[in-house]
């Protein structure tokens, strides 16, 4: 048998093409189609009840949008969401995983139960976290109040300002411990000897985690910080379970305002529009991110 | 009816005839209905899925039109799927959109009137003649239901107003006069004397971005004399005026009386402050005596519902009806004929009729005379102690009732159904009540978006 060839007559680069269609059919079919069709139809009007009625509208979509003030207060809050979540996520993500490094007995325990939020489905998470913020009954005001530390209830998720807050809350307490997972796993690797040596030379905690640990971690946190940018960016169904973009439009995002456009507004054009603008925010932004972290080149 | 498409070995025509020609009288139509011929037996099978809102009396229609099934088609079950009242519009397009609704809903007017105007909504002019045009009790008509271009579109399931619901026990004792007499000057001091003397909200209403608070500002809008469109003029906005503004003022003047998270509240909240005694008084349907009596009993006997309080200047008492109906989808549905011949005999049997008004006393109010009339109907246990509040949502409401598909009963508008999906009338609230926007600002916003609407599906009214 001729080397570089399989016992059935393929040659290794035919097997490894067969191996790669399954996933180039699904990422067509999955993927590219819905991405093409979501771009056509942005320049389209479509009424979902009439969908055979699409008219060709050019650039249409689009200028109603940038006339639109309610897209931009969505754009706003939606990076404003994105931003604060994804910073604490990483901050207390990184801080989580440090405490879990420690040896200690039973700390596999906590590591299981830190994954909790993240486990349990986004609708649970939601439908709950509404009874903990109710402002009457709710166990948060009910906690606050109890320990002295307010003196009338907060209306969490009824007021503008802390309903934002309450949202990027939920974020963070479910997805950090992705953080955790990612941070805890890359910590392992670290050589202890780099530690050693570092102690030798005098290093303190702070240094040894400024000089060591976070040029290890950066990688990881690459990764995972625009994956988590991606992911909250795009994000729809915690804020629309949690407050339906309330109260009036306060936490509207991009998801949340194409998913308005499309089906209460029966302008599905608009909706598409939205989501290829985030498409290209979070192309751009992405690139962006990778070339600051020159991450591309040092994996090259 | 292809007999193709439905496998039925009666085509639609046969099936009119037959029906038409025992519709002379109602008891000629029960019968029909209730000892089917064996030339009408079904051979189709499967699940005909039925979307009703929250509530236990859509279920019980679903089982008078299984009843129907087990005669006549017995390899059909009707099952029923709950939307939730805030849900109901956003899923409906979706699924509509993706070309699979369900086979028969129950749907409040304005979103079924746009509907048939859209196209989407098989005529049941033939289920009407079966179940026969001169039952509607007086004060209602079939196009309150879904009447387009002459055609019947909806098949009523009940009428529902929302009223003043009233905790009569602080009105008294705080020797306020009686509600049924009440102008909102009076409306609004008994929920400042409430707040200011009980130490409690005076008035509960939803203010949220939500289908709630729309049904509440519609209510208090046309009292003033306001409407969104002017149906008689070529569907012109009318939105932008003295009365919007009026009723602005109003609804933020009762705002200081409301519990503070009012802003947020939706159909749920306004039920709950009522249950749990958070609030002395509500705008609301029905279905919270249910509830109270299973919850709060204390509540429930000291609860009374009247008509709303006057305009000072008009003197008009609007409530919002929902007049929910069922509709027939036509898209991709295979049970059409199906679902007409047990709608058809579910609304022929009147103690299936009589079953599904109890089954929520007194949230779902009887459409028919012979069921308003059956002695019957009184065999509830709440008509021994409510049963003015009872007459008042059954009958006394009538008279008041509107809503914005049919603004002051003056016209069918399909545009009312995209108004709600947009939530304009929420949201023009909210620009006053969270964003302090001035009542006259947030009226031109509201009168703009209510233009756009007009402007894009003009198509349907024209």
């Amino acid at each position: 048998m001729p080397r570089g060839h399989s016992y059935s007559g393929l040659s290794d680069r035919q097997v490894g093409i067969l191996f790669i269609v399954p996933f180039l059919v699904t990422a067509v079919v999955f993927i590219a189609y819905p991405v093409a069709q979501a771009v056509l139809m942005a320049f389209y009007s479509i009424n979902p009840l009439r969908p055979g009625d699409a008219t060709f509208v050019g650039l249409d979509n689009f200028y109603y949008l940038f006339d639109d003030s309610l897209f931009w207060d969505s754009f706003i809050q939606a990076t404003v969401w994105t931003l604060s979540s994804i910073a604490l996520q990483t901050v207390l993500g990184v801080a989580l995983a440090l405490l879990l490094h420690v040896p200690l007995r039973g700390i596999s325990v906590f590591r299981g139960l830190l994954l909790f939020p993240y486990i349990v489905p986004t609708v649970v998470i939601a439908l709950i976290w509404r009874w903990m913020f109710n402002p009457e009954i709710g166990i948060v005001n009910h906690s606050l109040m109890s320990s002295g530390l307010i003196e009338e209830n907060v209306y969490w998720l009824s007021t503008p300002t802390i309903a934002m807050a309450s949202t990027v809350m939920l974020n963070v307490w479910k997805y950090t411990p992705f953080v955790i997972i990612c941070v805890l796993a890359k910590l392992q690797t670290i050589p202890l000897e780099l530690y050693d040596a570092a102690k030798v030379d005098g290093a303190g905690v702070w240094q040894r985690f400024r000089d060591i640990t976070l040029p290890q971690l950066k990688e990881v946190l690459v990764v995972v910080v625009i994956f988590r940018t991606i992911w909250t960016f795009n994000k729809f169904e915690e804020i629309y379970l949690l407050t339906k973009g309330g109260p009036g439009t306060s936490t509207f995002n991009l998801a949340i305002y194409s998913f308005e456009q499309s089906i209460a507004n029966l302008r599905m054009g608009v909706g598409a529009a939205t989501a290829v603008i985030m498409m290209g925010v979070l192309l751009v932004g992405s690139i962006l991110y990778l070339r600051v972290f020159r991450f591309a080149e040092e994996e090259s | 009816m292809s007999e193709n498409r439905s496998g039925s070995s009666l085509s639609r025509r046969t099936f009119l005839t037959t029906t038409a020609a025992s519709a002379a009288g109602l008891a000629a139509a029960g019968s029909l209905a209730t000892h089917p011929s064996p030339a009408r037996a079904q051979t189709k099978s499967g699940v005909v899925r039925v979307w009703g809102e929250p509530g236990p009396y859509a279920g019980v229609a679903v089982d008078g039109m299984n009843e129907w099934a087990q005669q006549n088609a017995p390899g059909l079950k009707f099952e029923i799927e709950t939307i939730g009242w805030g849900s109901v519009y956003v899923k409906l397009m979706t699924d509509l959109a993706a070309g699979q609704p369900a086979n028969l809903i129950s749907v409040e007017s304005p979103l079924a009137y746009q509907l048939m105007a859209e196209g989407l909504l098989e005529p049941v002019d033939d289920v009407v003649d079966t179940i026969g045009r001169g039952r509607m009790i007086e004060g209602t008509k079939w196009e309150y239901w879904g009447n387009w271009k002459g055609q019947q579109y909806v098949v009523p399931a009940h009428h529902q107003p929302h009223l003043l619901m009233v905790r009569m026990d602080i009105i008294n004792e705080l020797g306020l006069s009686n509600p049924d007499t009440w102008t909102w000057d009076d409306l609004l001091n008994a929920a400042k004397t409430i707040h200011e003397k009980k130490k409690m909200p005076g008035i509960a209403l939803a203010l949220g971005r939500n289908l709630a608070t729309a049904y509440y500002f519609a209510a208090l809008l046309h009292s003033a004399g306001g409407r969104m469109f002017d149906v008689g003029n070529k569907f012109e906005v009318v939105f932008d005026s003295p009365e919007t503004v009026e009723t602005l003022e109003f609804i933020d003047r009762l705002r200081p009386y409301m519990p503070r998270g009012a802003t947020e509240y939706s159909f749920l909240q306004v039920v709950d402050s009522m249950v749990t005694g958070e609030a002395a008084m509500v705008f609301y349907w029905g279905r919270v005596y249910g509830r109270a009596a299973a919850e709060a009993p204390e509540v429930f006997k000291n609860i009374e519902s009247f008509n709303h309080a006057r305009h000072p200047r008009t003197g008009n008492r609007y409530n919002w009806n929902d007049f929910q109906g069922w509709a027939i989808p036509k898209q991709n549905n295979p049970f059409i004929d199906e679902v007409k011949q047990a709608v058809a005999y579910y609304q022929t049997k009147r103690e299936w009729l009589i079953r599904y008004v109890h089954s929520l006393v007194p949230n779902v109010s009887p459409v028919y005379k012979d069921v308003a009339e059956d002695p019957r109907l009184l065999d509830h246990p709440f008509f021994e102690t409510k049963k003015d509040t009872i007459m008042n949502y059954y009958v006394h409401s009538l008279k008041h009732a509107s809503n914005t598909g049919n603004e002051l009963l003056k016209g069918v508008n399909p545009l009312a159904g995209i108004v709600h999906g947009r939530l304009i009338l929420a949201q023009t609230v909210q620009k006053v009540v969270l964003d302090n926007w001035a009542p006259s600002k947030a009226a031109k916003w509201g009168a703009q978006q209510l233009e756009s609407v007009r402007k894009e599906h003009f198509r349907l009214v024209i």
